[in-house]
């Protein structure tokens, strides 16, 4: 049941952890999704602050909080344990290049936070988790520029995660309606506004986000 | 008393089982609609209408796992996500069959109301090119009716559902009783006024949708509020459904029946007066069968249901399937080929945003093969729908960057781009064609459908032309394309499917009549997208809505002159 950086979750403890942050961060009647995260795919101690801080260095506070305060980090790993955005997809593991662990589930899916976490200290040289936030950083956004060199275009594990990391936080009512706008009820469409620099764009623009 | 349980039996409460049910109860006929799903009742049957995303498990994206197990065809819709998951049916619950070499996405909502609360909208008159496609190629029967036939059921079937659009003179689309149109975006006017300027005869429109923008208050429907979740249901019904519209009318009189959770299984048909007399059908909710008798039966299943029970109902009179004398039903099913011809960023109009979701896009009406025959390998028509947008915070996914300045640069409205999707006329074909399981049963144990489709030639030559022109136009109009595509998406990606018992005028060689009536069955009316001779490009529900109304006049003239 061990593995490196601390014991795995069981999916009660998992669920009650989810229960409580539920209860920090407001998201509502969510605790009962967690027991749709199987055992096999439910975090360690480590992935799941590492995935956590990762959230917050991609979307960090601003003039609203970051993606990690808002629980994205759980997010992620819901999401990746159900396979959305095509993660569960055997062909993910592809784009990895040859020599990196790619570790998989049976189905030859790839458990991206086991490679996250092993790329992450792979490129710090050691425990990533241990640097100074700088060194973080950087070595996320070396990861990143590497993920969408050339047209970025390839597919990459870490846009997969990326892409959750800002699904989480677009969706969640921080990144949603303070972040971006939510506007529920328009009431009208005007065709033609001002777009003045400091606009904020609408986060339930549903022709957008299917097609933008 | 009389000898039939009703006058009329209804299968189906979508599109048109609810027109069905409405025309005839409003004529003084005593009615059952039977709907094989369970109650949505309008407004409080809308579980998930107003739930912002962070309310939801899984974001409004759902469960993937979920949705591979069980969904695996209605999650390539577009408009099946978590809040709408409950009005497409489960998959691994309801089964068909592709035939060997056939990929066809048989997208199916199965509850009162039908795939009437998920439709796209769009409403649009066929034209005289359309009922005369099948004669003027030779391609398929020719349709018994033209465009005069069905203009004042148009008229009706507008007037009552709220048709919004703008006028524009074009004989490939008549112009129709519209509610004021909503608006095009700056870019789409922007494009619409530059394709003219080139193309007079090409004309960029806004969609003619079948939303209001004025209310109805006398119906309890109120105007669009632009929000773009139609699918979800509508509390104001704002957009037209079997529960905001024409169920309420019919409820209305009294003398409607309506029984949820009734599957129908066979259609009982009578060789000695050559008359259907009536249905029997399987109650899931208590697991029982049932049976009422009438004097007449309307089938409003959808297209490929309603052919299906057609199929279920053979009987020692009728060994092929009811009313099936020609041996043609099932055959020449058709759906638009369809494919995003283009994707185009529109650079230059930074300056502009918009503000709500318009819940319509545009459409640019077809301009092949009308009165010279000027197609590119194929000898009908194609037309397409799409818009232009503003990027969202979706973009950030294609993006590099981390950080607090790629945050800030995700919260404006991102770049204009535009997306054109052709959706191409199909070719009626024999070998396109519904059958019976002989392997496989469906939910309730009885033979499940096989499917069997391919586009061909015609469809992949026009879809390819589609994508020249797109490019050519959105080019002229000041756009950069990035992609676009010629290949037909899978059969039923349209969701237009239809035919499988044509109207035509030979019984020999076609299932219904002038009238959507059976040759073989003076009192069995079929009146949804089975009835389809052949596809047109525009999205046909309007179609049925006003055969179904003339249908159903039609019964109702023949039931008062006794000879139902």
């Amino acid at each position: 049941m061990s593995s490196e950086g601390g014991r795995a979750w069981n999916r009660r403890e998992f669920m009650g952890a989810a229960a409580l942050l539920a209860m920090v961060v407001g998201v509502p009647a969510g605790a009962s999704i967690w027991s749709k995260v199987e055992d096999g795919d439910a975090p360690t101690d480590r992935q799941r602050a590492m995935i956590r801080e990762v959230a917050q260095i991609v979307i960090p506070k601003t003039g609203t909080p970051g993606a990690g305060e808002v629980g994205t980090g759980d997010f992620v790993i819901l999401a990746l344990a159900h396979g959305l955005d095509g993660t569960r997809d055997p062909g993910a593991a592809a784009a990895i290049p040859a020599g990196v662990p790619a570790p998989r589930r049976p189905d030859g899916s790839l458990r991206y936070l086991d490679w996250l976490e092993g790329e992450l200290d792979r490129r710090a040289k050691g425990n990533w988790a241990g640097k100074d936030a700088a060194a973080k950083t950087a070595a996320l956004a070396a990861l990143d520029a590497e993920a969408y060199a050339g047209d970025g275009r390839a597919p990459h594990p870490w846009k997969a995660i990326k892409g959750l990391i800002l699904t989480g936080y677009y969706t969640s009512e921080v990144g949603g309606s303070q972040e971006l706008r939510y506007e529920p009820v328009p009431g009208r469409f005007d065709p033609a506004l001002p777009n003045p620099p400091g606009t904020r764009a609408i986060s339930n623009d549903w022709t957008a986000v299917d097609f933008g | 008393m009389s000898e039939f349980d009703f006058d009329a039996i209804v299968v189906g409460s979508g599109i048109t089982g609810g027109w069905a049910a409405k025309e005839l109860t409003e004529a003084g006929l005593k009615v059952l609609m039977l709907e094989r799903g369970r109650m949505i009742e309008h407004q409080t049957g809308y579980g998930n209408e107003t739930k912002a995303p962070w309310e939801m498990p899984f974001r409004g994206v759902g469960d993937a796992d979920l949705y591979a197990r069980e969904y695996q065809v209605q999650v390539r819709n577009r408009h099946f996500n978590e809040f709408t998951q409950d009005h497409f049916v489960n998959d691994a619950v309801n089964p068909y069959v592709n035939a060997p070499g056939t990929d066809f996405t048989w997208y199916r909502s199965y509850q009162l109301g039908g795939r009437s609360l998920t439709w796209g909208r769009q409403s649009y008159r066929w034209s005289d090119y359309d009922f005369g496609a099948n004669k003027r190629d030779g391609q398929g029967t020719d349709w018994p009716i033209r465009y005069a036939d069905v203009a004042p059921w148009y008229d009706k079937v507008e007037d009552f559902i709220g048709v919004s659009g703008a006028a524009e003179g074009l004989p490939q689309l008549p112009d129709g009783k519209f509610q004021p149109p909503m608006a095009l975006n700056v870019v789409e006017q922007a494009t619409r006024e530059k394709i003219m300027a080139r193309w007079p005869e090409r004309r960029l429109t806004i969609g003619r949708t079948a939303n209001l923008t004025v209310a109805k208050d006398e119906e309890g429907r109120a105007a669009c509020q632009n929000r773009s979740i139609c699918a979800r249901g509508c509390s104001y019904g704002a957009y037209f459904s079997t529960q905001s519209s024409t169920l309420p009318a019919a409820q209305k009189t009294g003398r409607l029946t309506l029984m949820t959770d009734a599957v129908v299984e066979k259609v009982d048909y009578d060789p000695r007066t050559r008359r259907v007399t009536g249905v029997r059908w399987i109650d899931t909710a208590t697991k029982t069968r049932k049976a009422a008798t009438a004097r007449m039966v309307f089938l409003n299943a959808g297209s490929f249901n309603s052919v299906h029970l057609m199929l279920n109902s053979a009987s020692e009179a009728m060994p092929r399937g009811l009313a099936n004398s020609s041996g043609v039903l099932g055959t020449h099913i058709m759906d638009h080929a369809s494919t995003l011809s283009a994707i185009a960023l529109m650079p230059g109009y930074e300056g502009y945003t918009t503000f709500g979701n318009r819940p319509t896009g545009v459409v640019i009406p077809r301009f092949r093969n009308m009165d010279a025959l000027d197609g590119k390998g194929h000898s009908r028509g194609f037309s397409y729908q799409g818009g232009a947008l503003q990027s969202g915070w979706t973009r950030g996914k294609r993006e590099a960057g981390i950080g607090a300045d790629y945050k800030n640069g995700l919260q404006a409205p991102g770049p204009w781009r535009m997306v054109l999707v052709a959706f191409a006329d199909c070719v009626p074909r024999a070998t396109n064609r519904l059958t019976l399981s002989r392997t496989k049963a469906d939910a309730n144990g009885l033979p499940a459908l096989e499917i069997a489709f391919a586009f061909g030639a015609e469809e992949k030559a026009a879809l390819a032309d589609a994508k020249a022109e797109a490019a050519a136009m959105l080019t002229h109009a000041g756009g950069q394309v990035i992609m676009g595509l010629d290949t037909p998406n899978p059969g039923g990606g349209a969701i237009h499917e239809m035919g499988g018992a044509r109207m035509g005028l030979d019984p020999k060689t076609s299932v219904l009549d002038r009238f959507s009536r059976a040759h073989d069955a003076g009192n069995l009316f079929v009146t949804d997208g089975a009835q389809m001779s052949s596809s047109a490009c525009q999205n046909p529900s309007l179609t049925y809505m006003a055969l179904t109304a003339r249908a159903a006049a039609h019964a109702v003239e023949r039931l008062k002159a006794g000879a139902l």
